[in-house]
């Protein structure tokens, strides 16, 4: 007998690009650098250059409604309640830098106009679990971490990759909370970053990346929970000290460094098992990895004494 | 009423002796660094965000001796007109 499983490429074919965005996509492009390299305000106005979907990574659920992504927010800084997006709006996005330093050949400043231009723009769509026990499916727009550590050239000693967060106090009435370990901080190893599913997102849903989720520049990795990535970046410092992130710091039985999504490990306080899609509030169980284990569980097959999973 | 007053005036000396100026908040995360961020969850997701940003935030941003001191203070004057009469 003749059994079909499905793969997760395997791919219906109303999955496939259009014929127009992919061959015209050389020329879109060529006119968004262009546009890019005039002025700012003009790229803030003219939104992405185009990108082709990554059809590699298959989400295997629907893609969540844009206004349920970018009115569901975590966002410390604007505070602990969800409904932080229209705050939000408040921060500035143009002009805007991010560095990359510490353990590089290379340490280099980025206008975001300049990485937008200069990076191998793709979307993928990602799977997004919060530890919250929440999840939404998203289309990120960005590029691949490693092509931005293939520029700065790590060092043969730098182990880790520290993220930061603007710290915007007339902007941001979350950072009033002082005590709190400001800036935003997050961190993961050298091999986790240079994996092929860390992405640094600019976009989403084909267009910038709203402040709201993290614009101009975030970071995500879909087989962590969400905490674990970055929003609005201004630094990337590679190092050999392991960091402890902000919610290690306020938490740390509660939000450890590795942070993987694994449904049979539960937080202190809920369960894992499940998680609740934004928009459907439907319940579906949650996978090893987020379901992204094919990818990334070798990361982890010698590092069994650590605290993999919160 | 009087006696109550006078232990958290008491209070307040020492945590301005321990803490000098430093907020109630940041006192707080220090004894215990997950407590505020539970109390500001529930209350800005559960309640009103107004509640955490206008009316508890300012206290915590008060000196920690400050709470002590204002209770301590009107207890002990409330506690003296009523022994009074």
């Amino acid at each position: 007998m003749h059994i079909l499983k499905s793969r997760p490429w395997n791919l219906p074919e109303s999955s496939a690009t259009p014929e127009a965005l992919v061959f015209g996509r050389r020329q879109a492009m060529a006119l968004g650098a262009g546009m890019l390299a005039a002025s700012p305000a003009m790229a803030q106005q003219a939104g992405l250059p185009p990108a082709m979907r990554n059809t590699r990574y298959v989400p295997g659920r629907a893609i969540t409604a844009e206004r349920e992504v970018t009115t569901y927010n975590n966002f410390y800084e604007f505070g602990s309640q969800k409904t932080i997006s229209a705050a939000a709006q408040r921060m500035p996005m143009r002009p805007w830098t991010v560095k990359v330093e510490g353990m590089v050949e290379t340490p280099r400043e980025y206008g975001i106009e300049d990485l937008l231009a200069r990076m191998p723009l793709e979307e993928r769509v990602y799977r997004l679990r919060c530890v919250e026990a929440w999840a939404m499916v998203v289309p990120w727009t960005g590029f691949p971490l490693s092509a931005l550590l293939a520029e700065v050239k790590p060092l043969s000693s730098a182990r880790y990759v520290v993220f930061q967060t603007a710290t915007i106090p007339s902007v941001m009435p979350g950072l009033r909370q002082s005590w709190y370990p400001w800036p935003y901080t997050e961190g993961c190893t050298l091999a986790e970053a240079a994996n092929e599913l860390s992405f640094m997102v600019v976009g989403a849903y084909g267009k910038l990346l709203p402040p709201q989720n993290g614009g101009p520049l975030r970071f995500h990795q879909p087989w962590k929970y969400g905490f674990k990535a970055g929003k609005s970046l201004v630094t990337i410092r590679l190092t050999d000290q392991r960091p402890v992130s902000f919610w290690e710091k306020i938490q740390s039985q509660e939000y450890g460094f590795w942070a993987n999504v694994n449904p049979a490990v539960p937080h202190p306080r809920w369960s894992q098992a499940q998680e609740r899609m934004l928009g459907t509030g439907e319940s579906v169980p949650t996978l090893l990895f987020n379901g992204y284990g094919e990818f990334v569980a070798d990361l982890y097959t010698n590092l069994q004494r650590e605290r993999l999973w919160a | 009423m009087r006696l109550i007053g006078l232990a958290l005036l008491a209070l307040a000396v020492g945590l301005f002796v321990i803490f000098g100026g430093d907020p109630l908040g940041a006192v707080l995360f220090r004894l215990d660094p997950g407590l505020l961020n539970l109390v500001q969850a529930v209350v800005q997701r559960y309640l009103l965000p107004m509640i955490w940003d206008d009316l508890l935030l300012p206290v915590l941003e008060a000196p920690a001796w400050v709470v002590p001191a204002v209770l301590g203070g009107a207890m002990t004057l409330l506690g003296w007109m009523r022994a009074r009469g």
